[in-house]
């Protein structure tokens, strides 16, 4: 799957945690009443949120990699996290929500089609950020929680907006918050896909064998390659593999591939190296696979 | 006598009725507890006739009730806070607003001034600078504006007093058509200018008390409001809406009319009218608006869960002639917004639908099939490729080269390409695709003559990457 493909991915799974977040929230909202305090509200409804979004938003690295163990340990990762990120997303949205709304309110003339869905959007933000770094504390990578924040945040807020304007657009609130909550995946996915691609440090392509275009982002400090499903980069169906045969380190700016025990080998250009600086357009060897190390 | 007494009897019936009763405002609501503990203050202002605030009152007194739509009001369980002189620890915000039209420009008496400091304007500003030096809490800030036939604001929000009164000399007398005195529309930006500022806010208006609209005097169109002239109402509801009290200092002649508008104004929104005339009460301005501040009662109260995007606040105040009351709003709205009317069971439909597509998308596999050999070009650079894929035939030399007749024709590269840069070739005995190169070339970075290419292998023919692949896999 290239690039492209995989940010398509990205926000198809994230559309599709927008559609399956829509009962659990619709169904809480119509409780509201009931709850003590807009605290517990706002906890509650970012639990049963936050567990459907990382839940489905988990899933997405084991899709788009096709690998059903990923997709399976990414959902309950996913869902566990979210249950965190959407409870504090929540009351850091809200408390955002508040404070926005209570100065728009008194100081924008047009509250209902500025200061009301910029309020909101500022909220949603918050609550994106949350979602964003489901991936990230998933694989324990900063660089991925660096790319869910920045995705994250834009992406919840652009999608928070397209919320509340097709609220504005869309007379029936059922219709317009489903419309909003699909729209607010696929931005969080757009984004998430979009600033993922521009703070990786390069991609390797496969170029034979079963995954043959296949590109991987190096989008996290460590990656290790092997045939395990433990690894980030699964190669299966490959020969001469061993469970985890490579590792790929950022230093810096610079990007390094080593072996990872000194029982496996690995080329680069066709020389057998322990380790390398990797640079542009360098092909790599895996037992049988081989890689080119290309531009994002 | 007889004649007096009816005449005073109807006044009495006939003046209205707001000016001689008790007045309740919610002068400022902080809802800013909500979330962490459910908890809204609001400000409550009680006075009596002429902007006296009513002390001594305690909790009974007063009721409050919430509604989602400033219809059906919902009394709230308990008073959790009730508190006096709240104010004094955050300050107050004073907006100066200055009348520099025309007729302020005469003397107190309305007659044409011998020296510039019996003018209404040097009046109104030896006031100010009295109500300046007579501002003793630091924490109080002023803003300063002027109205004439256009409102215009000299300087936002400080604690700098010298500031505020080196603004008062730019002040200068307006041109032509700038005469007129629009009280109620300069009051209604003022409120427009000072509604997003947090806090306890009073307007205090310096004006000869007379009510000049633009278009109503000239029938021509206003820059700003065209043809539409203000009713007192219009700043006075802004105002009560708001919180924000209007105070209202006199500089009209002694026996000329006020006008009554801007009293009702400053009444209504629980502010007072003071007389220019009488030097000692203008020195008592300052200490009056705080005394009547300071007198608010601070109430706090657990808000419902009711789902609203603003929620109404009515407070009612019990006196003995009946019931008062005052409504304000806060946001309460939450990061979903409100619900829908009753349980849907199609609800159901969605969460099938999403959990049915994400199984689809892990049925996908973007695997390759066994395909034949071939050479793909991954990346042209400044060349142009002929194809991007080309299957390779076991029995035949496959030739890439600048040639238009060449198997696959790279043209108009940075590089310079030979016709037949390079041939791939089936080499029975070693079972595999081998590359001869005419020209300078590289495989896997490494240049090449001639190779035996393997699954994978990166040709770079004059900036073209090309891959090779058997099309072979387990």
């Amino acid at each position: 799957m290239s690039i492209i493909m995989r940010r398509i991915f990205l926000c198809i799974i994230g559309m599709i945690a927008g559609l399956a977040a829509w009962p659990f929230a619709e169904t809480t909202l119509l409780f509201q009443p009931d709850f003590p305090s807009y605290l517990i509200f706002s906890i509650f409804l970012g639990v049963i949120f936050g567990f459907v979004m990382g839940g489905f938003f988990g899933t997405s690295d084991g899709v788009i990699m096709s690998v059903k163990r990923s997709v399976f340990s990414g959902s309950i990762h996913g869902a566990l996290i979210g249950i965190i990120g959407g409870a504090v997303g929540f009351i850091i949205g809200q408390a955002a929500l508040f404070i926005a709304g209570n100065i728009l309110i008194q100081s924008a003339r047009e509250f209902n089609t500025v200061g009301f869905p910029v309020s909101r959007a500022v909220g949603w933000a918050f609550l994106g950020v949350f979602i964003g770094m489901v991936d990230g504390i998933r694989s324990r990578s900063f660089d991925k929680i660096k790319v869910g924040i920045i995705g994250g945040i834009l992406g919840g807020f652009l999608g928070g907006l397209a919320l509340e304007y097709s609220r504005l657009v869309v007379n029936n609130v059922m219709f317009a918050r489903v419309a909003g909550l699909i729209i607010f995946g696929l931005f969080i996915g757009l984004l998430y896909g979009f600033v993922e691609s521009r703070l990786s440090f390069g991609v390797l392509r496969l170029l034979n064998g079963k995954y043959k275009g296949k590109e991987f982002l190096v989008n996290q400090r460590k990656i290790k390659i092997g045939s395990s499903v433990k690894n980030t980069i699964v190669l299966s169906g490959y020969d001469k593999i061993s469970d985890t045969h490579a590792e790929l380190k950022v230093k810096g700016d610079t990007v390094v591939i080593k072996k990872n025990s000194p029982k496996t080998v690995i080329s680069v250009n066709d020389d057998k190296v322990e380790e390398h600086q990797l640079i542009m357009d360098d092909v790599i060897q895996i037992g049988s696979a081989k890689f080119l190390y290309k531009f994002k | 006598m007889k004649k007096k007494c009816l005449l005073f009897c109807l006044f009495i019936i006939l003046i209205p009725g707001y000016i001689f009763a008790d007045h309740v405002r919610i002068s400022q609501i902080d809802s800013s507890g909500l979330l962490l503990s459910q908890e809204v203050k609001l400000y409550v202002s009680v006075t009596s006739d002429f902007g006296k605030p009513v002390t001594g009152l305690n909790a009974d007194k007063f009721s409050i009730y919430e509604s989602s739509d400033n219809k059906n009001f919902k009394k709230v369980s308990s008073i959790s806070g009730f508190d006096v002189m709240a104010n004094y620890e955050s300050g107050i915000n004073f907006l100066l607003l200055i009348d520099n039209s025309g007729s302020m420009y005469q003397t107190l008496s309305g007659k044409r001034p011998g020296r510039d400091e019996d003018m209404r304007i040097s009046h109104a500003k030896r006031a100010l600078v009295i109500f300046l030096k007579s501002v003793s809490n630091p924490k109080d800030k002023i803003g300063l504006a002027a109205y004439n036939t256009n409102y215009t604001s000299y300087s936002e929000l400080t604690n700098d007093r010298v500031k505020i009164q080196g603004y008062l000399d730019e002040i200068v007398r307006p041109g032509k058509g700038e005469r007129y005195s629009e009280i109620y529309s300069s009051v209604y930006l003022a409120v427009e200018e000072f509604r997003s500022v947090k806090g306890r806010k009073a307007i205090i208006v310096l004006s000869d008390g007379r009510n000049q609209p633009y278009f109503q005097y000239t029938k021509k169109p206003h820059d700003v409001f065209g043809e539409k002239i203000f009713k007192y109402s219009e700043p006075m509801e802004y105002c009560q809406l708001e919180g924000i009290s209007v105070y209202a200092i006199n500089f009209g002649p002694k026996r000329e009319k006020k006008d009554k508008g801007l009293s009702t104004i400053a009444y209504q929104t629980g502010g007072t009218v003071f007389d220019a005339h009488d030097q000692n009460q203008l020195k008592e301005v300052y200490n009056k608006i705080v005394n009547q501040i300071l007198n608010e009662y601070l109430i706090t109260y657990e808000a419902t869960m009711e789902p609203a995007d603003k929620k109404f606040v009515k407070i009612d105040y019990e006196t003995p002639s009946g019931v008062l009351s005052a409504v304000r709003f806060y946001f309460s709205s939450t990061v979903f917004g409100n619900p829908m009317k009753d349980f849907n069971f199609l609800l159901i439909l969605p969460l099938l639908l999403a959990i049915a597509l994400l199984w689809l998308l892990t049925k996908l596999k973007f695997e390759n099939k066994h395909t034949n050999p071939s050479l793909e070009v991954l990346n042209a650079g400044s060349a142009k490729a002929s194809t991007n894929f080309f299957t390779l035939d076991k029995s035949k030399k496959t030739v890439i080269g600048g040639d238009p007749g060449a198997d696959m024709t790279l043209s108009g590269g940075a590089t310079k390409i030979k016709e037949k840069h390079a041939t791939v070739a089936f080499d029975a005995k070693n079972k595999g695709y081998t590359i001869v190169a005419d020209g300078n070339l590289t495989v896997n970075n490494k240049p090449v003559k001639t190779k035996l290419l393997e699954p994978g292998d990166v040709i770079n023919v004059g900036g073209t990457t090309i891959v090779f692949d058997d099309g072979e896999f387990d």
